[in-house]
Formats: C-alpha cells, sequence, structure tokens
C-alpha cells in the first residue's frame, strides 16, 4: 500500500513512543472490562492515557474533556478496529494544534466506521483465518501418536499475527485518516482477500470433514448366507464419508434456518442416544 | 487431583477467560492451547494438546461478536482436558463430556459482562476527578480480580470433584452409554464445520469444498498439504477470474457486497 511509503513520518505533538504505547494499550486492555454498557468505551480512554498530557500539556480541563469524551460507548472488532483509534487520536491532534474540529465529528465518525469494521473484521477473523490456522493447527497435533507442536505453532502464530496486526492497522488510521479507511472497505482488495481465503478455508474444511467428522452407520441386514453391511456394501462402496459430508452440510443447512448452536447440540445429542441405541449409528 | 492443581487449572481458565494478556481472546480461549497447558500442569502434554484439538473441533468457527458468547470453550477445554487425562477417556468421549460444561460456561461470561459495568462508573468519576492513571485500575485490575474470582472458583471446584468422580462415572457407563458419548464426538466437529461454512461457504468458493472433500478421501495428503493446495488454487483462481472479460463487471460490481447484509452483530 503506498499510504506507508507515501508519507514520511513527521510528528506532530505526539512521539512515535507514545504512540507505540497507546497501540499496545489497546490491544493488551481491549477486552479487561467488557461490559453490556459501553463494551470497549473505556478501555478506549485507556489508550488515550499515554498521549493526552501530549495535546494539552497545561491544560487539566481539556484534558478531561478529550477524555470523558472518550468514555462513550464503543464495540469493534479490535484488531480490525484498531485504526479507528489511530484515526480518533490523529483527529484529536489536529484539534489541539488549533484545527476546528467539533466534538460531535469525532464521535460521530467513530461511531459510523465500528459498524463496518467489525463486520469485516469478525468475518476475517473467526470465520476464516482462526478456523483455518486451528484446523491445520489440530491436525498437526492429533499426526502420528500425537504431539504438541500444532498447540505451540497456533499460540505463537496467532500472538505475532494479532499485535503486529493491530499495530500497523493502528498506524495506518493515525497516518492515513478515515477517507482511506473507507477507501480501503470499499475497493475490492478486501473482497478479493475474503474470496481467496474462502476458498482456501473450503479446501480446508472438506479435508476436515473426512478426517474428523465420524459417522459409520452401524445397520448390519442379515441374509442368508452373509451379512449385508450397509457401511461397507452400500456406503463405502458408492462414495467414502458420504456420511460425514451429509452430516455436516445438513447441520449447515440448519444454520441457515436461523437454528442457534445450542438447538443443534441438543438434536445431535438426541440423535446419537437414539441412533447409537438403536445401533443405526457406531 | 491435588487442591494446588486444581487452583492452577482454575487460573488457566480465567487467563483464557478473561480476555488477560496476551491475546487470552484469541489465543488461550481455545481449547487447543488451554488443553496443552491443562496437559502441562497434569504431567501429559502431549494428551492435553491432542484431546485440547479434538475439543477444539466444535468450536472452530464459533464467533463472539457484539458481546455475546455462544459457548464457553475454555472451560470446555480446561476440564474437558482435565476429565480425559485423569479418567483415561479417549478424545471423542472427552468431546461429548465437554460441549454440554462450554454450555453451562457461558454463565460466567453473561455475570461478567453484566457486572462489569460497575467499574466503567468508577472510570467515568476519577475521569472527572483528572486521575486518569487510575484508569488501569478500573478498566484492568478491579475487573480483572472480579473475573479472577467468578473464573477460577467453579473451575477449581469442578476439576477437584469432577476428577474424583469421573472413574466412577465412566465405570458406571461402560458399554452401550460410553458407546452412544462416542457417537455424539464423532458427530460434534459437524458443527464447528458447519459454523465456519456460515463465512466461507458462498458464491464461487462453494465447490471447492467438494474438491477438497474429494482429494481427502481419495488421496492420502495431510490437511497441511491439502491446505497449500488450497492456497495455490485460491491464488490461480483470483489470477484467472482478474485476467478474464469480466474484469469490467467485477470491478464494478465489487463494492456492492463488502458488507454482508446478513450480518448482525448481536447475533450468535
Amino acid at each position: 500500500m503506498g499510504i506507508f511509503s507515501g508519507k514520511p513520518w513527521k510528528q506532530k505533538l505526539i512521539p512515535k513512543r507514545a504512540l507505540f504505547r497507546a497501540s499496545m494499550i489497546w490491544e493488551t486492555w481491549v477486552q479487561t472490562c467488557y461490559n453490556y454498557e459501553r463494551m470497549m468505551g473505556m478501555a478506549c480512554a485507556h489508550t488515550f492515557l499515554p498521549v493526552v498530557k501530549y495535546l494539552y500539556p497545561n491544560d487539566k480541563q481539556k484534558q478531561i474533556d478529550l477524555m470523558t469524551r472518550e468514555m462513550e460507548f464503543f464495540n469493534v472488532h479490535p484488531e480490525f478496529g484498531s485504526c479507528i483509534l489511530g484515526l480518533a487520536i490523529s483527529l484529536e491532534e489536529d484539534k489541539a494544534m488549533g484545527e476546528n474540529i467539533p466534538n460531535e465529528f469525532i464521535t460521530n465518525i467513530k461511531t459510523s466506521l465500528m459498524g463496518p469494521l467489525a463486520g469485516v473484521g469478525d468475518t476475517i477473523w473467526q470465520g476464516v483465518l482462526i478456523p483455518i490456522l486451528l484446523a491445520l493447527c489440530i491436525d498437526i497435533t492429533r499426526s502420528g501418536e500425537g504431539n504438541i507442536w500444532g498447540a505451540v505453532i497456533y499460540a505463537v502464530a496467532m500472538f505475532l499475527i494479532t499485535y503486529v496486526f493491530s499495530y500497523v492497522n493502528f498506524m495506518f488510521g493515525y497516518r492515513a485518516g478515515g477517507d482511506a479507511i473507507m477507501d480501503f472497505l470499499e475497493k475490492g482488495i478486501i473482497n478479493k482477500l475474503l474470496k481467496g481465503a474462502s476458498i482456501m478455508g473450503c479446501m480446508v474444511m472438506g479435508g476436515l470433514i473426512v478426517n474428523y467428522v465420524k459417522v459409520k452407520c452401524g445397520i448390519v441386514i442379515a441374509t442368508s448366507g452373509t451379512d449385508f453391511s450397509l457401511q461397507e456394501s452400500l456406503f463405502d462402496a458408492i462414495l467414502p464419508n458420504i456420511l460425514p459430508l451429509g452430516a455436516t452440510l445438513g447441520v449447515y443447512g440448519l444454520m441457515q434456518k436461523k437454528w442457534t448452536s445450542i438447538k443443534i447440540i441438543l438434536l445431535m445429542v438426541l440423535v446419537g442416544v437414539i441412533c447409537g441405541f438403536f445401533n443405526i449409528l457406531v | 487431583m491435588s487442591i494446588i492443581t486444581a487452583i492452577i487449572l482454575g487460573i488457566i481458565y480465567w487467563l483464557g477467560e478473561a480476555n488477560l494478556p496476551f491475546v487470552g481472546l484469541w489465543t488461550l480461549q481455545r481449547p487447543l492451547v488451554c488443553g496443552f497447558l491443562t496437559g502441562i500442569v497434569l504431567g501429559d502434554p502431549v494428551t492435553g494438546a491432542v484431546v485440547g484439538g479434538t475439543i477444539n473441533l466444535v468450536y472452530l468457527g464459533f464467533i463472539s461478536a457484539g458481546g455475546s458468547m455462544p459457548a464457553d470453550m475454555a472451560l470446555a477445554g480446561v476440564l474437558g482436558t482435565a476429565y480425559a487425562i485423569t479418567g483415561n477417556l479417549d478424545a471423542d468421549t472427552a468431546l461429548a463430556i465437554a460441549v454440554p460444561i462450554g454450555l453451562l460456561g457461558t454463565i460466567v461470561w453473561y455475570l461478567r459482562m453484566t457486572i462489569d459495568s460497575v467499574f466503567v462508573h468508577m472510570g467515568d468519576k476519577w475521569v472527572a476527578e483528572g486521575k486518569f492513571n487510575r484508569l488501569y485500575l478500573a478498566n484492568v485490575i478491579l475487573p480483572q480480580i472480579f473475573s479472577a474470582i467468578i473464573c477460577v472458583i467453579p473451575c477449581m471446584l469442578a476439576a477437584k470433584f469432577g476428577a474424583a468422580y469421573i472413574q466412577t462415572f465412566i465405570d458406571f457407563c461402560a458399554g452401550k452409554p460410553l458407546q452412544i458419548f462416542q457417537v455424539i464426538g464423532g458427530l460434534m466437529p459437524a458443527l464447528g464445520i458447519a459454523i465456519t461454512l456460515q463465512y466461507i461457504f458462498k458464491g464461487e468458493a462453494r465447490i471447492f469444498l467438494f474438491l477438497g472433500f474429494i482429494i481427502a478421501t481419495v488421496s492420502g495428503l495431510t490437511l497441511i498439504e491439502q491446505g497449500i493446495v488450497g492456497l495455490i488454487m485460491a491464488i490461480i483462481y483470483i489470477q484467472v477470474s482478474d485476467r478474464g472479460p469480466a474484469k469490467v463487471v467485477a470491478a464494478g460490481g465489487a463494492s456492492a457486497d463488502v458488507e454482508d447484509p446478513d450480518y448482525d452483530p448481536d447475533e450468535d
């Protein structure tokens, strides 16, 4: 992205060190006091802690006004939303340097960005990145006699991705501004990324069904002479693993019909008890 | 299980559940990771990682958005793994036992989300007085002391007493019930995969699920190898579709579905 190379670093009021500290506070303490009333509101104010003294060095009242403003309701995806915090800091900085920016403008831009970024962020992060990484690492862990490396690789990789991405995104918001964030959301980059990740994800999920969903039919029809096992003679002959695939797509269909995961778990227990008891499934 | 061990397991659960440093939310909360740590505490890290990873299959694509928490995977991971190791359960049975625990655990999350509002009002007061450094107290220390209390105590008790009875329970279930547990445990990963599919099983990517399925069925590729094939497929696909005559249309229509119109942050 040209945004990073385009503008050389120029300090306004806040030194880079303080910005770094602010972004680390955001990433680390963002959900330590997560609550229904303000969600991440207090974490926002907390993020301003290292920078507020640079904005109004001699005016305590203005510091208090700023911090009070930042305590308001805020909720976003922590890593994708960190650019909003960077943006808010840069707007407050411009304001402190004398530009005429109304308070409502800063609050509004924060509120208007948090919805789209939470949507994109939750989908990419929790719906694509984590499942793919987890699936691969679980497979590593369960391969052979079992080992610890999947767990270790997942934890280390996720830690690095989280902090690096959060910091880079924070600085992107700080330096590039609100228009650039909207631009990024509206241009095709995100979509292309999402499509590519979906293709890879679908491939991995297809493999996961085969390796980890276990549905085996136990029905054996006794005929004269040989027993006819439905699983071995029918399903395995047509397409092995067709039952796990069917079960997964069935659950997918129920979720599309807005079934909650709790309802599906209960259904699975019911199916398991009935089919397990009568040996329909083994 | 000694009381000290049980307390340490409670602390692992707290660190995972309460989003404490460092990224408890995305790492330690996952049963793969907290199960591994549970395994270390109980002296069997490999079994811990394997059982934790198996339990994690159910929670692959679980999304906590807008402050909702469909299941408490950290509690399922810690207790499920602890029971599996102390009771010598196989991974599928441990999975079937862990999932209901995960449902119960959501109480802890909702309790915390509700009570934490109290600390916000303390923060309001201190900010109004200009005592900004006290935000550490309001945003981190006090809510985390509260979280520690509601996380460590129940998990510790469940680990200590559950582990004492799990062997008896499993002996009691020997035969048919245990077989049913395994059937349920074998089904459960379908949920984790189906939830993930809600996000990626869309449009042109759909066909690749079946490709992945067939490749895994007929070939001996590991999942990593299959993931690499998938990555290459994705790159080729995007390169080809970028070059095609449909490019103009794609560029014009690309912005239309930036945001999933069905996306609802309050949805489970």
